[in-house]
């Protein structure tokens, strides 16, 4: 039998997908009422009073607010800090108070104009700075979220080593989803059961479990991107249809406009990262103390794991003996920020791979030799005091960009500020799979395969396909390990009440931890059939193991494994189940009469262990790096007093085909398993193409994105 | 408004408000192959050929229907069979939203352009933007596509 792990398997909606006839959410059968949401005109303050036109008729539409909320109205992820609709204070602009339902998209326009809403505003914290200053206190007694600090080693005779200190800063940026946040909920005779666009169908049933008190059937549809965006968000949607369906007792339908989709919907973290280091003369670390902030909007949400993400990723996997981490997040009147591909490590990478290249620029060493004197060895331990396990792969990644690049040929330092044409940048840096710490242990996450009477293994996992190809590689998974055809092995649409609970669709985590798991039943189910080994074909067994009963049920569930030790006190341990690494070395070109940034070669070297399917696995990377390059050069949310200026794709820029360079991608198999790989490209791109920017301007990028006014301001 | 037009050779006549626009009305249709990603002409995820012309149906509203032929994905089936496998093949699609727009652009490039060169092609794609690809499949499957 052909190998089908390692294959470039066919995805299985591709067809659907080409022809147009696979039906998102907004393109299922619907005859009910449309949605929309009221929302607060001011970033910070307390609503007095909400006026209903005296002259207008409501009779037709279905209107909701935090008083029909028969639970708790608390949407509750890591804090109850936020509600599902505002009772009394707004915290952001855009935050939901009123919902609205009515048979006509028409109507909802217009009835919007006839609900008045009066505040008494409060004076709103807008920015980063704004909160760490503590201007005005609007979260807990500082601001501050969370706090997460840790030091590792020996601190070192600091009056022996050259210092550089820096500081470093990231934006948001907007997952920009081809397909808005959309979501279902269908009334059939006093149930309601919620379809839509999501990664994390079970989050979205215990946030509907805390609105109603009851668990609601949760089904995901396929979905048109998410990168983050459909993580945690998608539990606001299905409240609101939620709602709006009970009370109406129809079928209620919420499809974000582009325009609300940006305004309201998390973005990713803006960090603030300052950065000290200690080094010799030949540019070897020993030590590192790290300062960062991040803004995390006006609900927690997610932030205080993002952080932590940024925490484990902020020292990249050098040899350091000593380093010190204190991290902040604060509160801002803006809208909350959540997940984004990477998730708090793209900020880190950005950090620690342009300080490397500060640390050379200093010394006028090339950013090659700080690199590689700083290699991880067999001793070397992590920001959190483990062993950095990794560290052949490591230093093989380096290895394969630095010769396959060309590096050191094209490596050129400017000695003076000079606006060149061109210059090359490197970034060398991990991504770790899955959740931190002991995430995954909390999570236990299940897996189901179901052996039927027709040979048909089917999946049921809450993992979704969102893109990425779930749906492929993990029927390809369960195929190799059975080794049966991989049309044996079909995929349940994620459904709360059908599927197991693996867990969210998030962390670079469903090959990794739930692959595993799949494997692991699937050897159960292949265990449970050798005992008809003398029987010729797999249908025949299968037949014969099964005897009368319809279909056998096989389960596997998440154990830590035992080596793995975590303090979440300490922040001390092993942060991830296991990593993977990347090496991406960036050439650009700057125009010298528009200022404008191309990046003109790019070499994506990625080790991720087993590649399941190379064509899929090339897919996220090119992705990855298209995002990354946005990151870096395009993307720009502007706020003006918490209010979202560039709300549309004509004034919020991500590559189009035409910016985009050719991607040379390289997997180095290791022995290693399957590691974590969608967010990995998401890192990197970043620090290696303000690397090559430096490297061209002979100025020091601090900061993205990389704007013609900026370079133009740098060449000044 | 009463309107007359064709949609993938078929004729159809229905009435309209003046102000809706022909993407809300070809979807209400069932033609659901036409997605709205951004509603401002940007993304290209609701093309479709407006009398002959690939144009952004999110910025046409419902008189210019009038008399007008329109196909969209659905109606070209036979016409981008080689581009669809190709798209298929090459891993071209992800999460599959931009998709017919970049088929139905795709096609176009194919019968009206020769240049197979890879930037040539980038640079026709300007009108769609996909947030998954990173384009570069997208690009071999056009080239593989074409004589």
């Amino acid at each position: 039998m052909m190998k089908i792990i390692g294959k470039s398997v066919q995805r299985v909606d591709a067809s659907s997908k080409a022809d147009g006839s696979i039906k998102y959410t907004d393109d299922l059968e619907f005859n009910g009422l449309h949605a929309d949401v009221m929302r607060s005109s001011i970033a910070y303050g307390k609503i007095l009073s909400i006026k209903y036109d005296a002259n207008f008729d409501f009779s037709e539409f279905t209107i909701v607010d935090y008083k029909d909320i028969k639970g708790s109205n608390t949407n509750t992820i890591l804090m109850d800090d936020q509600p599902f609709l505002v009772e009394n204070i707004v915290r952001f602009i855009g935050e939901p108070i009123i919902l609205l339902a009515h048979r006509s998209k028409e109507a909802l326009l217009e009835v919007k104009k006839h609900i008045s809403i009066e505040y008494k505003e409060y004076d709103a914290l807008y920015t980063l700075q704004e909160s760490q200053e503590r201007k005005n206190i609007i979260f807990g007694e500082d601001n501050i979220y969370k706090s997460i600090n840790t030091c590792k080693g020996k601190e070192p005779d600091f009056s022996t080593l050259n210092r550089l200190t820096r500081t470093y800063s990231t934006p948001h940026q907007e997952q920009l989803y081809l397909e808005p946040q959309s979501m279902i909920a269908r009334y059939n005779d006093g149930e309601i059961k919620i379809i839509g666009s999501m990664q994390c169908p079970f989050y979205v049933e215990s946030a509907l479990e805390i609105l109603t008190t009851k668990k609601i059937e949760i089904e995901q549809a396929p979905t048109g991107g998410a990168f983050g965006g459909k993580e945690d968000y998608p539990s606001l949607m299905a409240a609101f249809v939620y709602l709006l369906s009970e009370k109406s007792q129809e079928d209620v339908k919420l499809v974000y406009s582009r325009r609300d989709d940006i305004a309201y919907t998390t973005k990713r973290h803006p960090a603030q990262m300052q950065f000290s280091s200690y080094f010799d003369d030949a540019g070897k670390l020993y030590g590192l103390e790290i300062e960062i902030a991040l803004d995390g909007g006006a609900y927690c949400t997610l932030t205080p794991v993002v952080q932590a993400r940024t925490v484990l990723h902020i020292a990249g996997f050098y040899d350091c003996e000593y380093i010190k981490v204190t991290s902040n997040s604060y509160a801002t009147n803006t809208p909350p920020n959540g997940a984004f591909r990477g998730f708090g490590a793209p900020q880190a990478i950005f950090a620690i791979e342009r300080h490397i290249d500060d640390i050379a620029k200093k010394l006028s060493l090339s950013p090659i030799q700080v690199r590689e004197i700083n290699l991880p060895t067999e001793h070397s331990k992590s920001v959190t005091d483990a062993k950095i396990e990794e560290y052949k792969r490591v230093r093989a990644i380096f290895e394969k960009a630095r010769i396959a690049s060309n590096f050191d040929a094209k490596y050129i330092q400017k000695k003076s500020k000079s606006l060149t044409k061109s210059g090359i940048g490197m970034a060398l840096f991990m991504h770790g799979g899955g959740f931190i710490g002991d995430g995954e242990t909390v999570l236990a996450s299940q897996v189901w395969l179901e052996l039927y009477q027709d040979s048909r293994v089917e999946i049921k996992i809450s993992s979704v396909e969102m893109g990425q190809g779930a749906m492929t590689v993990m029927p390809q998974i369960v195929a190799d390990t059975l080794k049966i055809p991989i049309e044996f092995v079909s995929y349940h649409t994620p459904n709360t009440k059908e599927v197991a609970n693996s867990g969210p669709t998030v962390s670079s985590r469903t090959v990794m931890i739930v692959g595993d798991l799949l494997r692991q039943a699937a050897k159960k189910l292949q265990s449970s059939l050798k005992n008809y080994s003398n029987i010729s074909s797999y249908q025949n067994r299968v037949k014969v193991y099964l005897g009368e009963k319809p279909s056998k049920r096989f389960e596997a569930q998440y154990i830590k494994p035992k080596h793995l030790k975590w303090d979440e006190d300490k922040f001390y341990g092993n942060g991830y189940d296991g990593y993977s690494l990347a090496c991406y070395v960036a050439e650009v070109d700057i125009d010298p009469v528009t200022y404008q940034v191309k990046v003109k070669e790019f070499y994506a070297y990625n080790d991720v262990g087993e590649v399941i399917n190379p064509i899929l696995a090339e897919g996220q990377v090119e992705g990855g790096v298209a995002q990354g390059i946005g990151y870096a050069l395009y993307e720009r949310i502007v706020y003006e007093q918490g209010r979202v200026k560039n709300s549309r794709l004509s004034d919020y820029i991500i590559p189009m085909a035409a910016d985009l360079p050719k991607i040379e991608i390289g997997f180095l198999e290791s022995d290693a398993s399957a590691k974590g790989l969608g967010e990995l490209p998401m890192d990197g791109p970043a620090a290696a193409i303000a690397n090559a920017v430096s490297n061209a301007l002979g100025v020091a990028i601090d900061s993205i994105p990389i704007l013609p006014e900026d370079v133009e301001q740098l060449c000044r | 408004m009463q309107i007359k037009c064709t949609i993938n050779a078929k004729e159809f006549s229905f009435d309209t408000e003046v102000t809706t626009r022909v993407l809300d009305i070809i979807r209400e249709l069932g033609f659901t192959s036409v997605k709205e990603g951004c509603g401002e002409g940007e993304c290209g995820a609701c093309s479709l050929f407006f009398n002959g012309k690939l144009v952004n149906s999110c910025l046409l509203l419902a008189p210019q229907m009038q008399g007008a032929e329109i196909v969209t994905l659905e109606g070209m089936k036979e016409e981008t069979k080689l581009l669809r496998e190709n798209f298929e093949k090459s891993g071209a699609i992800q999460c599959g939203f931009c998709t017919s727009g970049f088929i139905l652009r795709g096609q176009e490039y194919i019968t009206h352009e020769h240049n197979k060169d890879a930037k040539a092609i980038g640079d026709a794609l300007d009108g769609n933007l996909c947030r998954c690809t990173g384009y570069q499949k997208i690009i071999e499957a056009i080239q593989k596509s074409m004589k």
